[in-house]
């Protein structure tokens, strides 16, 4: 019996609450429904400023090109002699210190653009800058898999879903509030599934499964999400309640491998200061929760969060006590599995540059071929599209 | 169609009704001088001002857009001239930012669209939207670009897998200084352009632009890649490979004539069989532009129809990429499903939308889409069914409004307690509520 059920029926769903840990030490994993490990990818919108986030304290230069916005040297959380973290980034200070938080520095791809759009786009499909891909890196992902995965088998907190999780036969799933969803499914105008007619054609038929399997799903993640009640502090707002909700399900053991979500605003080209410092402390606050519920099940061995954005910005900081467009950037990942933890390359070198922006040393497909072949057990190469070796630290 | 379009062409032959939407096209007017000319922001602006115009300029794009959409929905408009515009937007995938440009680029598609695929290739490369979109003003003699030049190719015209590398950097020198100004004209940069021998697709010359379009449609591949996606968009998402040649060796003798094609895709007979009627997937425009024109709609909300077309994923002007909107099931996923089933609804105020769009990349607010305001006109569909009786309502609106076999009508539709025009308002809602409703 799977435990969901078990824990439905034997009534046992408000105990459960409360000792989640208790109830898990017993029963996993032989009755875990989902099977392998659980990537979260955190999105940061709008291009996050990575040399604040990651400050290379130790460059004069970086004091040179931000007169009014870098970060002085006695408020950054030092993490060797030459970078460490943003101070708004001090919740993070103690996965850093257990080796569960490691930094990637320089990612970022050939011939960068500086739109975002086109930047994201890059990102989001896996592919260079050359091509123009329809397809996301995680919707191919899932194409590579059997046919008979749940539509859940991917998920976005979100209302629409990202060109990440669409491929050319599958989709991720997109949900940011179990309650709407399931009262979108409800509308009671949509045909009556249980007598679907037959279609003679194939695209109307599609639409009638893509139906079908929607509502199923709300219904499941409905259930899902009223099994297990955080007691962690998220931050206010939508990437705290994003974050809580994604702990509950995966603490109720749901059958989603992917979750995909995002954090906006980080396009700070004036008066960067209040506003970036207040994101990464929503960012901050809101990880730390998220781990501390992941760790409090035992399950942070078994989740991988890959933070990223679709560029950083440049060196020097602009007219309006902002920062412009820029390239390479800081990756973040973090999982209670890692093989090697903290900073894991040298950092970008600030002296030499591309017409005043940073440039990239690690390929963000390098990245991915990581978590697609050692993390969700995947063939990087064929979902690449190409060979990118793999990163050593899971 | 919209319902006195339907009574009156009922009876018409197909070649009537074919004449009939070359004519409208003949015909269309000019677009109205819709938007002020933009003036370039200048170097002296202020960051500030300049976010502001860019603003405003993005309100003018979408302002433009609106009236495409409600163009697409009035029956007095030229029906195939709007279809065509908007297959070539797809197809000459480009993001407009200001609304002058955006305006001139349409005009465009309304001016050759119909015409020889040549001038309309001609024009598109001298477009200042198009030049800016592919960077072609930096596409210079000593420097060149190659952006262009490797989309002409690859998805203007003939497609991977028929020209090299080599090529691309040859056609890229043929179009140097191919330019637009700061007042948003195609400009000629003498000094700029590379006059030197070129070697394209094994022909040498002095070759520019226009020498580089008429080689390439020397080639019938480009007939034919041109062909499959026409195909694509006004038959069925499935390709008919037969059919598909043929067509395409018949547009290649008419020396690229787009008109002359469309007419001998209409006349054919399987252009009506059943296997090719309700076979695609609308687009959320061509969605939304149905939604009007069968429900009348007026005084649409437009940040609903912002909303609705960033939701669902296609808002115009706005592209993803140079490859344009890739259609087909590609449209659908459990939230874009959703909204398209959910909409009938709101339209008719039976439900509440509830969506939060995600902020746009540059933005840090999102925003909501609650609701659809807009007035719906249910007249001209009742005197549709003015000969019907009740009973046979739903299956007579079910003719009109879909391209599909439907689903038996609810029970309560047939229960006597409804009125007529209860009746026709709750026919109407329930079909433009089925799946089948998405496709055409």
């Amino acid at each position: 019996m799977k435990r969901r059920s078990f824990i439905q029926t034997s009534g046992l769903a408000s105990a459960s609450m409360l000792t989640p840990a208790f109830l898990r030490a017993g029963l996993r994993p032989s009755n875990s429904s989902r099977q392998g490990k659980i990537l979260v990818v955190v999105q940061l919108s709008g291009g996050n400023d990575g040399l604040n986030t990651i400050v290379p304290f130790g460059d004069d230069i970086y004091y040179r090109a931000r007169p009014s916005l870098s970060i002085p040297p006695a408020e950054v959380l030092k993490l060797n002699d030459y970078q460490g973290l943003h101070p708004a980034l001090s919740p993070l200070r103690n996965l850093y210190d257990r080796g569960e938080l490691a930094i990637l520095n320089g990612v970022g791809y050939p011939e960068p653009d500086r739109s975002h759009f086109r930047s994201m786009d890059i990102w989001q499909t896996g592919s260079s800058s050359r091509e123009n891909c329809s397809t996301g890196w995680l919707g191919r992902y899932l194409d590579h898999l059997p046919r008979d995965q749940h539509a859940y088998h991917a998920l976005e907190v979100d209302d629409g879903l990202s060109l990440a999780m669409k491929g050319e036969l599958q989709r991720g799933f997109a949900m940011s509030d179990p309650n709407r969803l399931r009262r979108s499914v409800r509308n009671p105008l949509l045909p009556d599934q249980a007598h679907t007619h037959v279609h003679e054609h194939h695209t109307v038929s599609y639409l009638y499964e893509t139906l079908t399997r929607t509502t199923e799903a709300a219904d499941y993640l409905y259930e899902q999400s009223g099994i297990y009640r955080s007691r962690q502090s998220y931050p206010i707002g939508r990437f705290g309640r994003d974050l809580k909700r994604v702990a509950e399900l995966i603490t109720a053991d749901t059958d989603t491998q992917v979750y995909y979500l995002s954090l906006s605003g980080f396009d700070t080209h004036a008066r960067q200061q209040g506003p970036h410092q207040r994101l990464l402390a929503q960012y901050a606050k809101g990880m730390s929760a998220f781990v501390a519920d992941l760790v409090e099940n035992d399950l942070f061995k078994e989740v991988i969060i890959m933070t990223f954005s679709e560029f950083g910005r440049r060196l020097a900081q602009n007219g309006s006590g902002g920062t412009d467009h820029g390239t390479a950037n800081n990756v973040l990942v973090m999982s209670g599995g890692l093989k090697r933890a903290g900073i894991l390359n040298a950092p970008s070198s600030l002296s030499r540059l591309d017409a005043g922006d940073l440039i990239f040393d690690v390929d963000f497909r390098r990245l991915y071929a990581t978590l697609l072949d050692r993390w969700l057990g995947a063939p990087a190469n064929q979902i690449l599209n190409g060979h990118f070796e793999a990163i050593d630290f899971i | 169609m919209s319902p006195s379009e339907w009574i009156d062409r009922k009876n018409w032959t197909v070649a009537e009704g074919i004449d009939h939407l070359f004519k409208q096209a003949e015909h269309a007017k000019k677009l109205d001088k819709e938007v002020s000319s933009s003036q370039e922001s200048d170097g002296i602006m202020s960051s500030e001002n300049r976010q502001e115009r860019r603003r405003e300029e993005a309100r003018k794009v979408f302002q433009i857009g609106v009236r495409w959409i409600q163009r697409m929905g009035d029956p007095s408009e030229a029906a195939l001239l709007e279809r065509i515009s908007l297959f070539w937007h797809g197809h000459f995938a480009c993001e407009s930012k200001l609304g002058a440009l955006a305006i001139k680029q349409l005009e465009l598609f309304r001016a050759y669209g119909l015409g020889h695929f040549r001038d309309l290739l001609l024009a598109v490369s001298r477009d200042p939207a198009m030049i800016r979109y592919l960077n072609n003003q930096q596409n210079r003699k000593d420097s060149p670009n190659e952006n262009y030049a490797r989309e002409l190719m690859e998805l203007f015209t003939i497609g991977r897998g028929n020209y090299t590398e080599n090529d691309v950097k040859e056609a890229a020198r043929a179009f140097t200084g191919w330019s637009s100004n700061l007042r948003g004209e195609y400009v000629f940069r003498r000094f700029q352009h590379d006059y030197g021998r070129k070697t394209f697709m094994g022909r040498s010359g002095n070759f520019d632009g226009a020498d580089i379009i008429d080689i390439i449609l020397e080639r019938k591949e480009t007939a034919y890649f041109l062909t499959q996606k026409i195909y694509r968009y006004f038959v069925s998402d499935e390709p008919h490979e037969r059919r598909i040649r043929q067509l395409a060796e018949g547009f290649y003798r008419s020396d690229y004539h787009i008109g002359n094609l469309l007419r001998h895709i209409f006349s054919s007979e399987w252009f009506y069989e059943p296997e090719n009627i309700g076979q695609r997937i609308k687009s959320p425009v061509e969605l939304l532009a149905g939604m009007i024109k069968h429900l009348r709609m007026s005084d649409l909300d437009p940040r609903a129809l912002f909303g609705i077309q960033r939701a669902l994923g296609q808002q115009l002007f706005k592209p993803p990429n140079v490859a344009g909107w890739p259609g087909g099931k590609q449209w659908i996923d459990n939230a874009t499903l959703l909204l398209r089933l959910n909409l009938a609804a709101a339209v008719f105020k039976g439900i509440e939308l509830d969506v939060n769009l995600r902020p746009e990349l540059e933005q840090s607010q999102g925003r909501n889409l609650r609701g659809i305001n807009a007035t719906i006109d249910l007249l001209p569909i009742s005197k549709l069914l003015d000969h019907v009786s009740d009973r046979d309502i739903y299956f007579a609106l079910a003719d009109y409004l879909l391209d599909a076999k439907v689903p038996p009508p609810p029970s309560d539709i047939l229960s006597t307690r409804l009125n007529r025009a209860q009746i026709i308002s709750r026919s109407c809602l329930q079909l433009m509520s089925l799946p089948e409703y998405q496709m055409c």
